[in-house]
Order: structure tokens, then sequence, then C-alpha cells
């Protein structure tokens, strides 16, 4: 029987060790979901739009990270996973749409027992929402980007019980587009996507059209 | 322990190594927002069952496409409105219209009053239809009523409510405001904003930005008036809610509401009667909810998003 020298047994083990490191990584990268398929709906792939594919192109070269604010669940992902402290996704409050209420259900929670600035019946667990008396019975909210973490809490509300007018976005002078976002891969309902950096928000403009 | 025996339990502790680092980097280490981050609306989209007082039972299904208004008439029958067209039950006759009407009234005699965005458009049962002037250039209809002497429409462009005369002509205002005399104003986020007329020919008129109900004498006088402003079942939330009710034959109102899709009956004070169907037997997003109710106290909620015109009978 032939004989092996401890040495060569070792060099062979560190090869083999080496070739399962590769398969396994391959592997892993290989059965991770690939999120970002064409849908074929961000038509940017038209000439009208520029003619080229988010998917192919690199980070940083003309296409940013953004959230659909019609597919956003408000899981609160979004202030948890980003990779900066506090996340670069903010609220945002389309005033057009916003009915200006007393009894807000962003700003309000459902228990409060007052309608007032109290912390205690505020829903924003950063107070990062403003209320301003405007005339009766109009309240004005705005939203303090400071405070707001993008937990979507304040969204839900108004998507709930109001007009929808608060909703999530990636915030462009904060974000600093990552590769592959990581609130995009925690994402429950593939919000996110790519789109031109020359149009980097995803406004509720429809919307506002609609009611304004 | 031979040498061979110790080289394969190194090759076994370095493969666990390996794989154990894999498992490390692939598996995603942040938590999970934790319970000041998440906002649950599930315990308000739970009704209490004994509040329930309403069965459904079997709907219409209008022939034609995307509905968006519904009216009882005096004679019992059912107009549903949908793109360029009034289908009516239980005939299934339709009337074409030009446009897609947001709101609806029938007379006595099936005389069609359509609210268009900007106009009123009357339909006459052989289907002949006739433009009435739009009210203003800032017009938005969201309702019409019809009694023996009068046609109102509800203006939420301008936020007031029209009223005219049954051969139309320049309308009369109602509901500027007039604090001498107690008269608020309509206060609309949204454009939804509704108005029936009650057994005593007075109007009454959802303020929505309020949560309340209005009542007025058909010279726009106020007569009363209730609200009810709650996140909980009792009243109503939000902006532009009750987004549409009609009148039951008691004179209680059946209201349905958007954001949180319900539909409830409150007493003539405001204080909540029943539920008639409760935010889980609606599609989510339902938009568009519109009501009527019949003599015998039947309930008719019309549901765009499922093309059809439910239909609820109190349990006996």
């Amino acid at each position: 029987m032939k004989t092996t020298k401890r040495r060569d047994f070792i060099k062979n083990l560190a090869r083999g060790a080496v070739l399962a490191g590769i398969a396994g990584v391959c592997g892993m990268l290989g059965l991770r979901k690939n999120k970002y398929q064409c849908s074929g709906r961000c038509g940017t792939c038209k000439p009208a739009n520029g003619g080229v594919c988010p998917l192919d192109s690199a980070a940083g070269s003309g296409f940013v990270w953004q959230l659909d604010p019609e597919k956003c669940t408000q899981c609160g992902r979004c202030a948890t996973h980003c990779v900066l402290a506090p996340s670069a996704v903010k609220c945002f409050h389309s005033y057009s749409i916003c009915g200006y209420c007393d009894l807000c259900g962003g700003y309000l929670r459902p228990d409060a027992k007052e309608r007032n600035t109290g912390a205690e019946n505020q829903l924003c667990p950063t107070a990062a929402i403003r209320r301003k008396f405007i005339e009766d019975p109009y309240y004005q909210y705005t939203i303090d980007e400071e405070l707001c973490i993008g937990c979507g809490k304040c969204v839900r509300g108004c998507s709930t019980f109001g007009n929808g007018s608060l909703y999530l976005q990636v915030k462009h002078n904060l974000c600093v587009n990552c590769n592959e976002c990581a609130i995009a891969r925690a994402c429950p309902s593939d919000a996110f996507r790519r789109v031109p950096a020359s149009e980097p928000y995803l406004l509720k403009s429809n919307q506002e059209k609609r009611i304004s | 322990m031979s040498s061979t025996t110790k080289s394969w339990i190194w090759f076994a502790v370095l493969l666990t190594l390996i794989a154990g680092a894999g498992i490390y980097v692939g598996t995603n280490r942040r938590a999970e927002p934790g319970k000041s981050f998440s906002y649950s609306v599930d315990d308000y989209r739970q009704v209490d069952p004994a509040l329930l007082r309403y069965a459904e039972a079997d709907g219409l299904r209008p022939a034609i496409k995307k509905l968006s208004a519904l009216a009882v008439a005096p004679d019992g029958k059912i107009y549903v409105a949908g793109e360029n067209a009034i289908e009516i039950f239980p005939d299934r006759t339709v009337r074409p219209v030009d446009g897609t009407p947001v709101c609806i009234a029938v007379d006595d005699d099936g005389t069609v009053f359509a609210g268009l965005r900007d106009h009123i458009e009357v339909v006459s049962k052989d289907g002949k239809s006739t433009a009435w002037p739009s009210p203003g250039e800032k017009a938005c209809l969201t309702s019409v009523a019809v009694d023996d002497r009068y046609v109102y429409a509800a203006d939420a462009g301008s936020r007031r409510v029209w009223r005219y005369g049954k051969a139309g002509g320049a309308p009369f205002e109602i509901g500027a405001k007039d604090e001498a005399n107690g008269v608020r104003g309509f206060y609309i986020p949204s454009p939804f904003f509704d108005l029936a007329i009650g057994t005593d020919g007075s109007l009454w008129v959802v303020n929505p930005g309020y949560h309340a109900l209005e009542n007025y004498s058909p010279e726009g006088r106020l007569i009363s008036s209730w609200q009810n402003s709650s996140f909980g079942i009792q009243g109503f939330s939000g902006c532009c809610n009750p987004a549409n009710f009609a009148l039951m034959p008691d004179g209680s109102f059946v209201t349905a509401e958007k954001g949180l899709p319900r539909v409830k009956i409150h007493n003539l004070d405001g204080s909540l009667r029943c539920v008639v169907a409760a935010p889980d037997q609606f599609d989510n997003g339902v938009t568009g909810l519109d009501v009527a109710a019949d003599r015998q106290g039947r309930v008719y909620v019309l549901d765009p998003a499922r093309g059809v015109v439910r239909i609820f009978e109190e349990k006996k």
C-alpha cells in the first residue's frame, strides 16, 4: 500500500478546503435570489427614457435607489437595515394630498386622549412630525428630517385613516448609493428599485393630480 | 491514534469552520424593528360580532364597467352608474351617458340626474340627455339628490351645495360661511362630499373634515348637526369621512367610510347603532364605496373593486 506523507496529506487537505470554500461561496451566490430581475415596468430601456437598463449599469453610473410608495408596506426595515444611522429613508409629505386634519392618523396615536402635541399622543417614536395650527380646523404637518428615522409608522397611520399624503422616499443627499442596497435586500414587498438619477424620486404625482 | 485519523479530524474541523464562516457571512443578523417602530391597525379592522347585525345576501353584478355610483329609485329599482352608462335592475336595461357619472339621483318618473365632474346631465326615461350649465369653474360634483321640488348637487370644488329647480336654471347657494347663523362652512379635504334629502324635505349634508352631518332647510338655514370623530368604530376618522351616506327608512344614517372601509348605521343623534359590513369584508385598498337603502331597510353597497352591488339585510 502506498503511504502518504503527513506534509503531502495536509497540503492536499488545504487545497481541498480552499476548493470547498470557493464552491461554497459560488453556491451561496448562485442560490441567492436575484431581486432585481426585469419587471418590464420601469420603462427606462425605452429610447425616450434613455434606453439604458438600470440592471445593466454599475452603481453610480446614472442610477440610484428609490422606493415605490405604492408597493411599500411600512414594515419598518428602512429604519433598521440601512447602512447609515439614522437611515437615508425619510418621510415625505405631499401637501397637495394632505387634508390638514385635526384628527390626523399620521400624527396622533389611535388611542390618543387629546388632540395636541403632547408626546404621549404622538405616533412618531422620535417626534419628527411638527403640528402647527393654521386656522380652524386646519393643521399643518411638517417633517423634521433630522429626527425622522424612516420607520413608516406615520405612513401607515396616514394611509389607513387619511389621504396617504405621508410616504417614504430615499433622500439622495444622504444615500450613499450602495451597489447592493441593504434595505432593498430586506424589503418584503420589493418596493426598492433603481431609477435614473435624473428623476431620483417616485412621487405620488398621479394621486396629487387626481385629488387637486 | 494513527496519523491518518488525526488528519481526518483536522480535515473535519477545517470543513466545519469554513461552513460556519459561510453561514455567518450569509445570514442576515440585523434585528427586526422593535415594538416602538411597529404599528398594527389590525385591531381597528376587527369588529365586535355583537355589533354586526346585517348579513350579506346575493348581490347584483352589473354588465357595465368601472362602477362609480348607486341610487335606489322611489319605485325600488336599483340604478348603477359606470363607464358611459347607467344600468337599471332588475330590468337590466342600460341608458347611455356621455361620460362616467360620479353620482346619480332618480326622480319619481325615472328621470336620472347624473352628476358628472363639472355639471349635471339629465337622462330621461327614453334615453335623451340634457346637460345643465356648470355651476362654476371650480365645480367638482360629488353627490346629487332630488325630491318633488328641487335637485341638490354637492360641489366639493367650491365647497357649496347648489339647489336647482327641476328644470335647471341658476342655482341657489347653500353652505357659505355664516358664523352669525351657525354655518361654519364646508371643510372638504378631499373630494368626498355627500348629501341626501330627509323625509321632511330637509337636506342632510356631510361636513367631512369635521366628521359631521348637518341638516339644512331648502333655504340654506342650519337646522341641526352632529359630529362624531374617533379612530374607533363608534365614530369617523381621518380625512373626509363619512365618504358616503344614505338615509334609512326610519331616518337613521347608513354610512360608508374610506381609508378603513366599513359600513355602519348611526342613530339620529350620531351614536353608533350597528355595523353593516366590517373592514375585513372588503378588499384591501378599496375606494369609492357608495351606499343606498330601500324602503325595506336593505342596504346596498357599491363595491367598485369587485364590480358588484352588495346587498345586506338585517339579521332576523
